[in-house]
């Protein structure tokens, strides 16, 4: 480069020796005319609201000499002298990806005012002194971070002693009672048995009990009858689909990607089923982590144990993901982030992803440690790229046995594939027809008129997707503006006769089974029909519409319409015209001709028998070879490495290279660093998952608190952070997580403590005195009032029917779903089952606040909308479970009114009807003396449904 | 004070107005935010109190509409360099691609001399009164990603979108009426996210009214009319509710979250008497739906759509969608062959957006209305794969906006000579958002939410609030 700074700056260097020094002065006194004339008001008005105290974007201040002098994420945007500045070439708008200002270009004065200023070597008056004071990082260093509550070891726990000593049931409550009795509050009495029942029967399966439960509770009196239920709860399958969808919750479960062009996910059932799985199992915590992060690194015992930990690791692969996205770097960077941000809040609280760009502004997360595991996670395969990339799967091992057929049915399949593709080539080389999926219309005999020629009405949407098809492409009618569009194909006949008329179209499952193609010849009009679902049956291209005679000059049409075919797509391809014989009855073909045809067609139908032979054996064969699962699972990368920070979390800007590795805020002495030639993750799994990390055991701790007892110790369940909240009993904390671990990680017990406790078992009646010093209920006073979840409004309305299939597992979503768009959610089987799509849920979730799956969070919302009630009032899968419900009673139970309206609240609410409720019943049921219809009671049902004592948990 | 998560959480009617009002640091908790949809202080004087977002599905082409290149007629058919936004991030690389000029003639019209092109000849008689952007540029190439950064300002996150966030800053207008709803939306490219409230409490979410590929005729809030009672049942099983909550009420006294579910069912009961009357149109005169088109084949739905949007806004609903669109990958308005497919489209939405903007005007309501109309990116000047239609291009297209506050009679910003790069007086997505929220008395640096651990807004960290188009 003939300009280079090197030369420029010498340049001007001797011109400034050889000035005598009131030139100089000179020299400086119209630099500085110069610069406040034209480039200080410039640079005030556009850049420095981006590039100044407030914004630093691309890390480039232009405030002060000693700002730019400095440089930016990009370099030096000013080389004093250099016509070729980065901050010329962003002025002049040279690069589509640095164009400044953003809001367009300066006018051209302007940019040669800044070209002369650099060139003059960039005089600049301003200093840094206003600059010093705002550059100071607020951001907390890692020994003050190691002084916060949350990163301190857990303490084993000292239990308190209690001025009232009888109350407390076990050690929970003697911590629970020593904050009361330090705030003066009294506890509120215990909960009615009725009460009791309900509230632990929900929130340990998820299900109202039942009559029969109820009655066994209610008349146990033995002092254990409390604790026999418990355990009979969580021994219960339901236990896991309860408690399995609370871990669904905090990991974004989904069977679907999300985003714009979402799409399935056919195999996340999988996982679901491993979650509600191991906490019926009660695996222990800190295994279930280590399977979800790095199941696929571990070693296994059985073919069982290595399928359940391949599939776990689907946690990692589950997340919303744009796979349509087109810079597949930043893709992957997305992915790797959200994988991180995910682990971090789901599994220690932490909001780790804000140190994706900088140092995390108020936790001790440097961007190094964001990028010492995000190259964990880069080295880690979760994903193939295409045009719309996928997520990896791994194929599950067979059984044994299952292993053997597998290889010698391969073997068969291989053969007989080889067969059938000989057979037939030779097949269609004696017909002639090229297979493939499209037909050429000049290889097809007699005249054909294509959609590209035919006359269209309304929108027909081109289409090569399913085989086979005449010429380039066919049209669909987008399933749209039904009977409004119409397809019209004129032959160009060239002589009179009776000819067979076929249609030719592309098959499939979403077609319309009655599609009307009206054929206009000499006799009048026919109308023949044809199901589109069906394959064709000549040469799986066409369908024979019939043979009409036809007047040439008479305008022979074909028309394709749309009306009645609601149940469908509509397929318009090509019309074929094959005279059968002319129009004075002379016959087509010559004795000899058709003697050779017979000839021929015998020997092509052999040829075809082959192929139909051999068809079927592949076909049969496919059948009989055990499947391969897949699972979504990720594999370590062929060659694992560091990455580099990326600069303000840009992906092509790439900073220092940052050894693999752990939160050092987290991390202890001794702690095993990382294989360089392994991904990390096994490493990062034992780190997570280690009795000395101090978020993990309190992390889950807490979530069982809340998932119990409706708000956690710590309030911000997925945030340990200093934007947090802070725990209320953190001693109560350390002794929950501390015996988790003391009891091998196993949640059961975890569980068991705190629902046995006294704290757990309180009524929710609000005491006056304890309302006034307690409002929020921080301190367990009495129980908080909790509200049933979307999937218990939806699985009680269901058992109340009798609708509900308790069928466990397996996966859910209808065959043939292509698309979450449209998905219509019939089946009645438990709510954990329900497919859950990113951008489609069944509505009764989505009123309800159900956990939205496009975000990470361990916390229900807890909404009071307008929506919520229309659905109770009038949604047809509501009204059908109240008739449902209804009409089982009364071919049940017909009875005395007061007999049969105890029963259905105890079905519904648990407890025996309240004087004054029994009162407005019977007015309802009086209406129509005597209620001899169902109807009535279908009211009652949805009332129930609708109520206050439904909805939530006494 | 450190505040309590599980209220935070909350969003009953009694609840979450203290968190609208705590994270809303510069404004001031007043007595009606207790009632988180209840109206509330701005951050400065309104120019607009509603908008109606003409929602153009697929991408209109701005060098086809709005934008008049006549260098694209003189280099009709020349290959030349164009960094093709699809190939650059697919491929890096910079190719030749055919200038293809517009097969409309453009006219000059009004007092202000907008060009317009033959696809609108009803909107390009309202010139006067429209401000249009022609400098816009967008994130995201393929619909997907334009569609949610278009709605919610983010491709890959899930955010709120724009109604949202206008719902949430501004609370409703109306006591019978949710204060955002979307006509019509489609299911695809984000579906629901387009409309939803994301982490905001669900209060603020967009009601759909219908859906794409249902006949306006048939749209109608989800749940709001049973499909079996007749009405006198439902007034005694609504009567019935009301006597079973009061006397379970009794056994939670001092638990206000009873009284917000009971809140709830009365709202929905006032709804259900209402929203049918503001959208059955039959009670508009016959010179009315003829303004929106109503009664032709072409024009009969998205005119319906037109004049319900005034309805709404009339009824006090602060944020009104109207969406033409439908729910394929490869949406209406997008032509990447067979570009005189716009003509069909222009036509079904001419004469009602027409009659929209007329409409409003008569009646006044124009002066604090804002009308925005766009897609969520333009085309490009040249012939995709030298083929018949455009491709996307996100890097420069029009949008208009009209009413509240916004200069009349307007153009503001440029594409380069082939309209291909907005290159003057550039709006991004993310300037128009706070732009949008400036003219309703929000600012997009202040309207917060906090979620977590840190406050998110509508724009992120970006945005420049454009303040030359301000009448």
């Amino acid at each position: 480069m003939p300009n280079s700074p090197f030369i420029i700056a010498f340049v001007i260097i001797v011109q400034c020796l050889t000035l005598s020094t009131n030139e100089r002065v000179l020299a400086e006194d119209t630099s500085v005319e110069f610069f406040e004339k034209h480039i200080r008001p410039v640079l005030v008005q556009h850049c420095i609201r981006c590039h100044g105290p407030e914004k630093i974007q691309g890390g480039l201040r232009l405030d002060s000499r000693e700002a730019w002098q400095a440089g930016g994420d990009s370099g030096a945007a000013i080389v004093p002298g250099d016509d070729q500045s980065l901050l010329l070439k962003a002025l002049g708008y040279e690069d589509i990806s640095l164009e400044m200002p953003p809001r367009g270009k300066l006018p051209k004065q302007t940019i040669e005012h800044f070209q002369k200023w650099i060139r003059d070597g960039a005089f600049d008056p301003r200093s840094n002194d206003e600059m010093a004071s705002s550059a100071k990082s607020s951001a907390p260093t890692l020994a003050d971070g190691k002084e916060f509550w949350a990163f301190q070891p857990v303490k084993p726990p000292v239990v308190p002693d209690n001025l009232h000593e009888a109350w407390p049931k076990n050690d929970v409550d003697r911590f629970v009672l020593a904050k009361l009795e330090e705030k003066g509050i009294k506890p509120a009495g215990d909960a009615a048995k009725q009460n009791l029942l309900r509230r632990l029967t929900y929130d340990l399966t998820g299900l109202p009990p039942t009559k029969a439960q109820i009655e066994r509770f209610i008349t146990d009196k033995s002092g254990d009858a409390t604790d026999k239920l418990i355990d009979r709860l969580l021994q219960s399958g339901h236990f896991g689909e309860r408690w399995g969808r609370h871990w669904l919750d905090v990991v974004r479960f989904a069977e679907s990607s999300g985003g714009g062009r979402t799409l399935l996910f056919p195999d996340a059932w999988r996982y679901r089923d491993y979650v509600i799985d191991a906490f019926n199992q009660d695996m222990p915590f800190d295994q279930f982590l280590k399977e979800q992060i790095a199941g696929d690194l571990l070693t296994s015992n059985s073919r069982l144990d290595r399928e359940r930990k391949l599939v776990a690791t689907g946690f990692l692969m589950l997340g919303p993901t744009n796979y349509e996205m087109q810079d597949k770097d930043i893709l992957e960077m997305d992915v790797v982030d959200e994988q991180l941000d995910t682990m971090g809040k789901a599994m220690l609280g932490m909001t780790i992803g804000c140190a994706r760009c900088h140092d995390h502004k108020f936790d001790p997360i440097p961007t190094r440690d964001y990028y010492a595991l995000a190259g964990i996670l880069k080295s880690t395969h979760s994903m193939n790229h295409s045009n719309v990339s996928a997520w990896n799967t791994v194929e599950l091992p067979l059984s044994e046995r299952d292993e053997d057929v597998f290889l010698a049915s391969s073997q068969k399949l291989k053969v007989a594939e080889m067969q059938l593709a000989a057979a037939t080539r030779t097949w269609k080389r004696m017909t002639g027809n090229a297979g493939g999926a499209s037909v050429d219309p000049k290889s097809l005999s007699g005249v054909v008129v294509d959609s590209i020629d035919a006359e269209v009405v309304g929108a027909w949407k081109k289409s090569t997707s399913v085989q086979r098809y005449v010429g380039a492409d066919y049209t669909h009618d987008e399933q749209m503006d039904k009977g409004a569009k119409s397809v019209t194909y004129r032959p160009k006949l060239t002589e009179s006769g009776r000819y067979e008329v076929f249609a030719s179209y592309s098959p499939g499952a979403n077609r319309a089974k009655n599609v009307p193609y009206r054929i206009k010849h000499i006799g009048g009009e026919t109308v023949v029909h044809v199901n589109q679902r069906n394959k064709p049956s000549i040469d799986a291209l066409m369908e024979s519409l019939g043979i009409f005679e036809f007047d040439h000059q008479r305008e022979p049409t074909v028309v394709l319409a749309t009306q009645g075919t609601d149940d469908g797509v509509v397929i318009a391809d090509a019309i074929i015209w094959r005279l059968v014989s002319g129009a004075a009855g002379k016959e087509l073909a010559s004795t000899e001709e058709s003697l050779a045809d017979v000839a021929r067609q015998q020997k092509a139908a052999a040829a075809k028998a082959e192929v139909d032979r051999l068809t079927k054996e592949v076909k049969s064969l496919k059948q009989s070879i055990p499947k391969r699962q897949v699972a979504m699972a990720p594999r370590d990368t062929e060659s694992p490495t560091d990455i580099h920070i990326a600069i303000r979390g840009m992906a092509h800007q790439k900073g220092e290279l940052v050894p693999r590795g752990v939160l050092q805020v987290a991390a202890w002495e001794g702690l095993q660093s990382v294989d360089t030639e392994a991904s990390g993750r096994a490493e990062l799994a034992d780190w997570i998952a280690h009795e000395n990390n101090p978020l993990t055991a309190r992390v889950i701790a807490n979530r069982v608190w809340y998932w119990t007892m409706g708000r956690g110790i710590v309030a911000s369940v997925d945030n340990f952070g200093s934007t947090g909240d802070e725990p209320t009993h953190p001693e109560l904390l350390d002794y929950l997580a501390y015996s988790l671990v003391q009891n091998g990680w196993s949640i059961k017990k975890l569980i068991r403590e705190v629902v046995s406790s006294r704290a757990y078992q309180l009524s929710t009646h609000v005491e006056e005195h304890g309302q006034q010093l307690d409002a929020d209920n921080q301190f367990y006073g009495r129980r908080a009032v909790k509200r049933l979840r979307a999937e218990d409004i939806r699985d009680s309305m269901l058992m109340a029917s009798g609708n509900l299939d308790l069928t466990m597992g397996g996966s859910t979503i209808k065959k043939g779903t292509s698309s979450e768009y449209g998905y219509q959610f019939e089946g009645r089987r438990r709510s954990v089952y329900v497919p859950v799509f990113r951008n489609r849920l069944p509505e009764i979730f989505e009123v309800f606040d159900f956990a939205d799956p496009n975000i990470q969070g361990g916390a229900r919302m807890a909404s009071n909308v307008a929506s919520q009630a229309l659905l109770l009032m009038n949604q047809p899968f509501v009204m059908e479970q109240a008739a449902d419900a209804a009409k089982r009673l009364v071919e049940k139970h017909s009875g005395e009114r007061h007999e049969m309206l105890r029963r259905v609240y105890q079905e519904v609410l648990g407890r025996e009807p309240l004087e004054q409720e029994q009162q407005v019943m019977m007015d309802l049921l009086a209406v129509n003396n005597p209620p001899k219809t169902y109807s009535q009671w279908a009211m009652i049902y949805r009332l129930l449904f609708q109520c206050i004592d439904f909805r939530y948990l006494n | 004070m450190r505040s309590n998560r599980r209220n935070l959480l909350k969003s009953t009617a009694c609840g979450f107005g203290y968190l609208a009002a705590a994270s809303m640091a510069q404004r001031e908790a007043s007595a009606e935010s207790q009632n988180p949809l209840a109206a509330k202080p701005v951050h400065f004087p309104a120019r607009a109190k509603r908008v109606i977002f003409v929602f153009m599905q697929g991408g209109p082409s701005h060098v086809d509409t709005f934008d008049y290149k006549p260098l694209l007629e003189k280099h009709d058919g020349e290959d030349r360099t164009f960094d093709d936004a699809r190939v650059l991030a697919k491929t890096k690389t910079i190719t030749k691609h055919r200038v293809f000029k517009s097969p409309w003639k453009f006219k000059q019209y009004g007092e202000c001399g907008q060009y317009v092109s033959d696809l609108f000849p009803n909107i390009a008689q309202h010139v006067d009164d429209l401000c249009f952007l022609k400098g816009m540029h967008t994130d995201g190439v393929a619909h997907g990603p334009a569609t949610l950064f278009l709605h919610t300002g983010s491709i890959n996150f899930v955010r709120p979108s724009v109604g949202s966030w206008v719902q949430y800053g501004l609370g409703s207008e109306s006591e019978n009426l949710p204060g955002f709803v979307t006509l019509q939306p489609s299911m695809g490219n984000g579906g629901p996210r387009n409309y939803g409230n994301a982490f905001l409490p669900a209060i603020y979410q967009g009601t759909p009214v219908g859906r794409a590929g249902v006949s306006a005729l048939e749209a109608q809030i989800r749940n709001l009319t049973n499909p079996k009672l007749k009405s006198g049942e439902q007034r005694r099983q609504f009567e019935a509710l009301r006597k079973i909550n009061a006397i379970q009420k009794n056994s939670h006294a001092g638990d206000t979250e009873m009284d917000a579910m009971i809140n709830s069912y009365e709202l929905a009961w006032r709804m259900q008497r209402s929203v049918p009357d503001i959208l059955d149109l039959s009670s508009e005169s016959e010179h009315v739906q003829k303004m929106y088109g109503i009664g032709e084949k072409e024009t009969d739905d998205f005119g319906r759509q037109c004049l319900m949007a005034r309805r709404l806004s009339e009824a006090g609903v602060r944020y009104i969608q109207v969406n033409y669109g439908d729910n394929t990958n490869n949406p209406r308005w997008d032509q990447h062959s067979n570009l005189e497919k716009h003509a069909d489209h222009a036509m079904k939405v001419d004469k009602p957006i027409a009659g929209l903007l007329a409409d409003l005007k008569q009646r006044g309501l124009l002066e604090d209305t804002l009308v925005w109309w766009g897609g969520e990116f333009g085309r490009t000047p040249y012939a995709q794969a030298n083929g018949t239609g455009r491709d996307h291009n996100p890097y420069g297209f029009t949008s208009f906006v009209a009413g509240g506050g916004v200069k009349a009679g307007f153009s503001y910003g440029e594409t380069d000579e082939f309209g291909h790069h907005a290159v003057q007086d550039k709006i991004h997505m993310h300037d128009w958002h706070a732009t949008l929220l400036h003219l309703l008395g929000l600012d997009h640096e202040k309207l917060t939410f906090r979620y977590s651990g840190r406050e998110f807004r509508l724009t992120d960290v970006h945005g420049e609030v454009i303040t030359d188009i301000f009448a």
